[in-house]
């Protein structure tokens, strides 16, 4: 279980990048 | 504590993310130049917060107790390995999508005169799949763990420094020298976690070498080395809590390897227990071992220990994965605690129970139930059969269930089995603790 809770910090750690990431790539190209 | 440790958890996660978010931000700062397309510049956000994730693997794998506790060790190692997968993906994008939004990046001519860095960058993507391979195949491309791991070091750094020097080559975002500085002095924190692993802490076991004092056989093919310290007091150590014990060679050395402490933590002279079985590889040489021999720990670790003293503890032991019960057991023994221990110990056969005399001694001085359950049974055998699971907990266990502490420690197959079985029962995630001891 502690295993499977983990896992979705994984995939919450990734998702937050990948958002982080569309914003940054947002911001630039907004000037 | 429990909330304390909760926080702590939280918080080390921030810092993580912060490590990982703010270089990349903060190139959005300064002077830079004008910016392409979305998908250019998405891909090469994923390719810098990738290597900042890649980077901070150092981090996790640096043994600092602080960081791992509230955690646990089995736990933090597993999120290193998914996180890595994570990483790599976003890495591995980056060129895709480049290449995708500009197919002509492929043409012979480009390739031809691509600059230097784009060499590193292929270097870098090069090595994190080879990591990555290695690392999820060791045991089916049958390599050895002692070269596995000084390889997969290699190419963690490989693909590291490939990868900053593919961005400072590329030099569009690192126009400004203290954006250089940023990402420069990122890669020496990196690889400062990973000199402190592997050039302070054995720095540190080298002035605090232990000797082997016994070798003792036990049942089941199993081997337990006593280690006494050699000029220092030694540590403490919560039962259950583990060490890296290297054996043959300097602790400079990619050779140790995680046993958890089999004798009581209440003993007082420093003297530590590693019970090992024989599985083939390096545990094969472990009964070999000359009395005398001067050895290496690194520890304690691990955030598998007693819980509270008012609750039931029900250990649940898969083969050597008695190891941390019987230093629980022993110890709470030695403090002459009250609290009721029940063992479930699954084992193959009756002759191969690892401390089965000195667990039957041990219920002279403790509230102790042991229930064997046993897969190949002697004729005769009327006790318990097969393997452990929900219907023999309420065979042996008093309700209310989710009142009482469970300790899991075994086969990965079993602990998802028993972890299952238990959130079944209604018993809160925070009433039970895993051990998995082939985290590694």
């Amino acid at each position: 279980m502690r295993r499977l809770f983990a896992d979705r910090l994984v995939l919450a750690t990734g998702a937050i990048v990948i958002l982080m990431s569309i914003l940054f790539a947002l911001s630039r190209i907004a000037g | 504590m429990h909330l304390l440790y909760s926080l702590r958890g939280v918080g080390w996660l921030v810092v993580y993310l912060l490590f990982i978010l703010a270089p990349l931000f903060a190139l959005l700062t300064g002077s830079h130049p004008p910016a392409r397309n979305f998908w250019t510049e998405f891909s090469v956000a994923l390719g810098y917060s990738g290597l900042a994730m890649m980077g901070l693997q150092f981090g996790l794998t640096a043994r600092f107790r602080y960081v791992t506790e509230p955690w646990g060790e089995d736990v933090i190692y597993h999120f290193h390995r998914q996180i890595s997968l994570m990483a790599v993906g976003l890495v591995v994008a980056h060129p895709v999508i480049l290449i995708a939004v500009q197919p002509e990046l492929l043409a012979p001519s480009n390739m031809l005169d691509a600059p230097l860095s784009a060499y590193f960058a292929f270097l870098s993507i090069f090595s994190v799949i080879a990591l990555v391979v290695a690392a999820l195949w060791r045991v089916a491309l049958k390599i050895m763990y002692e070269t596995w791991h000084l390889s997969h070091i290699a190419l963690a750094l490989t693909a590291v420094i490939a990868g900053v020097v593919h961005m400072v080559g590329s030099s569009f975002y690192l126009v400004d020298p203290w954006k250089r500085a940023l990402w420069i002095g990122l890669t020496v924190f990196w690889i400062a976690l990973l000199l402190y692993v592997r050039v302070v802490k054995p720095l540190f076991m080298l002035r605090r070498p232990y000797r082997v004092a016994e070798v003792r056989k036990e049942r089941g093919d199993t081997t337990t080395l006593v280690m006494q310290p050699v000029g220092h007091p030694g540590f403490r150590f919560s039962p259950g809590q583990f060490g890296w014990l290297t054996l043959w060679g300097s602790p400079f050395g990619i050779t140790g390897h995680p046993f958890s402490f089999s004798s009581s933590a209440a003993a007082t002279d420093g003297r530590v227990e590693m019970t090992i079985r024989n599985l083939g590889d390096f545990t094969s040489r472990i009964p070999k071992v000359p009395v005398g021999q001067r050895v290496y720990l690194d520890g304690p670790y691990g955030a598998f220990t007693t819980g509270n003293p008012a609750d039931m503890h029900v250990l649940i032991a898969g083969g050597i994965g008695v190891t941390p019960m019987m230093s629980m057991i022993r110890t709470l023994a030695d403090q002459s605690d009250k609290r009721p221990v029940v063992l479930l110990y699954g084992v193959q056969d009756w002759e191969s129970i690892t401390f089965r005399e000195a667990l039957e001694a041990l219920k002279a001085r403790l509230d102790l139930t042991i229930v064997y359950v046993i897969s190949r049974p002697p004729t005769g055998w009327r006790g318990e059969k097969g393997f452990i699971d929900a219907a023999m907990f309420k065979r042996h266990l008093p309700p209310p269930y989710a009142d009482h502490e469970y300790f899991i420690c075994g086969p990965n197959v079993m602990m998802d089995a028993i972890e299952k079985a238990l959130g079944k029962m209604d018993v809160p995630m925070s009433k039970y603790h895993s051990e998995r001891y082939s985290f590694v």
